[in-house]
């Protein structure tokens, strides 16, 4: 990856995270919003590997547990976790066929009940219920969203490759 | 001994980044209350909401037609109401005056704007475009057209951050309109549920619910939801009471902060919620 690639993912980030406080509330579904700031977090880091993309999501985390005035740490814990598993995945040789098919949704979704469980677990003191609805509620439901959003990368990505 | 650390980092690098990382959050996550940190937010999220405010007069410019007619609407069934309130406020104050109860007072209402919201199941929260320097203080409940939203947690000089009915830190005393009988109600990640409800209490399916008079927070009613069923425990003496909020918090766009700020000596007093 150049190094011009590696602030990239920056740069995306700050008018993401607008798009993320501004626009996304409007297509909720009862309380439900995709991540995009996720999506962004597992593109980059399919695309850099593990170590860079735990990093990116320990820095996402935190910009936006700073900004939203949400508990600091909740979203940078839930973030690494989520940017350390999409590094699982990481792998040059298969970039191409991640993009191109709908391999890079279901890792997204992965990532994103990742992601949407651990914040609901580290953002509360106290939930009470059970795990199978905790899993249900405020993993699988928030990630399928974020997945179904995600379907635009693949869409939108070049479907041939100039070098 | 160097060699061992350097063969053990080159073997699991990526997970000790991880370990560190992890830690650090956890460590953040309970220095959350330190007044350090809280500075270090209140300057960080007011400079990115000067930056979303622009973005969301945009949008909401955009959407003024439809809220304008939906407000004229609304306004004309208020001032029907209005009229009959009024045919009750002369009887009301007839009767105050026989038993010598003094009249309630009047709530400055601030007007304000939501221009960011950061929704998630357990952590909903709101940024308003008015702060400090108009004198918003942690604490003031803030409300729209039907009802309570939350409560304002943060402030920043022209900006300020409210802790909605969907954010698991907010607890609050509420009565039921009909039988005024208190709770503590609380947000479980999943619904607004009113807890430890003893089973004898009068509570049915459709009642209203209020901040009560004794919140040390919003010392006067407001409505907050409405019972939608009682979860009964099978075992013990209490019930769990299921409700929805009044107040559409996925559709709020203009709200109101009353200036009263909580009462320190009753705070003390009682086992209420705001932790600061």
């Amino acid at each position: 990856m150049r190094n011009s690639n590696y602030i990239f993912p920056f740069l995306l980030f700050i008018p993401l995270l607008i798009i993320q406080l501004t626009l996304v509330p409007l297509i909720s579904i009862r309380g439900f919003v995709p991540d995009l700031i996720l999506i962004l977090l597992v593109f980059y880091t399919l695309q850099s590997g593990q170590i860079y993309g735990t990093v990116l999501g320990f820095i996402f985390g935190f910009l936006y547990d700073l900004v939203t005035g949400s508990l600091i740490g909740s979203m940078m814990f839930a973030k690494t976790a989520a940017g350390f598993t999409a590094g699982y995945f990481a792998n040059e040789n298969k970039i191409e066929t991640y993009f191109k098919s709908y391999s890079f949704t279901l890792i997204v979704l992965l990532c994103a009940v990742i992601d949407s469980l651990l914040y609901s677990i580290f953002s509360s003191k106290e939930f009470t219920f059970n795990i199978l609805l905790l899993f249900f509620e405020q993993g699988l439901l928030p990630g399928i969203y974020t997945a179904v959003i995600s379907f635009i990368v693949v869409f939108f990505y070049p479907k041939r490759s100039f070098s | 001994m160097l060699r061992i650390f350097s063969n053990l980092w080159e073997e699991f690098k990526e997970y000790i980044i991880l370990v560190v990382l992890l830690v650090v959050s956890l460590i953040l996550i309970s220095l959350n209350e330190q007044p350090g940190i809280k500075k270090v937010k209140a300057i960080s999220f007011g400079t990115f909401a000067s930056v979303t405010s622009v973005i969301s007069d945009v949008f909401s410019t955009s959407s003024l037609r439809s809220e304008n007619e939906t407000l004229r609407r609304k306004n004309a069934e208020l001032m029907l109401k209005v009229n009959k309130l009024r045919d009750y406020e002369v009887t009301n104050k007839e009767l105050k005056g026989l038993v010598g109860i003094k009249d309630t007072t009047t709530f400055p209402l601030l007007p304000a704007t939501i221009i960011s919201k950061s929704l998630s199941r357990s952590q909903n929260v709101f940024t308003l475009n008015k702060g400090e320097n108009d004198g918003i203080k942690p604490g003031m409940p803030v409300i729209n057209d039907q009802g309570l939203v939350g409560i304002i947690y943060n402030t920043s000089g022209d900006f300020s951050i409210v802790r909605t009915l969907r954010n698991s830190e907010l607890k609050l005393a509420v009565k039921n309109q009909r039988s005024r009988v208190d709770g503590l109600m609380k947000w479980n990640g999943s619904d607004l549920v009113i807890v430890n409800v003893p089973k004898t209490y009068d509570i049915k399916p459709n009642d209203i619910i209020v901040t009560s008079d004794i919140s040390s927070i919003i010392p006067f009613t407001i409505p907050v939801g409405k019972v939608v069923e009682l979860t009964q425990v099978e075992t013990g003496i209490f019930n769990e009471v299921r409700l929805t909020p009044i107040a559409d918090l996925d559709r709020s766009e203009n709200v109101f902060v009353i200036k009263v700020v909580q009462s320190k000596q009753k705070n003390d007093l009682e086992l209420n919620f705001f932790n600061k």
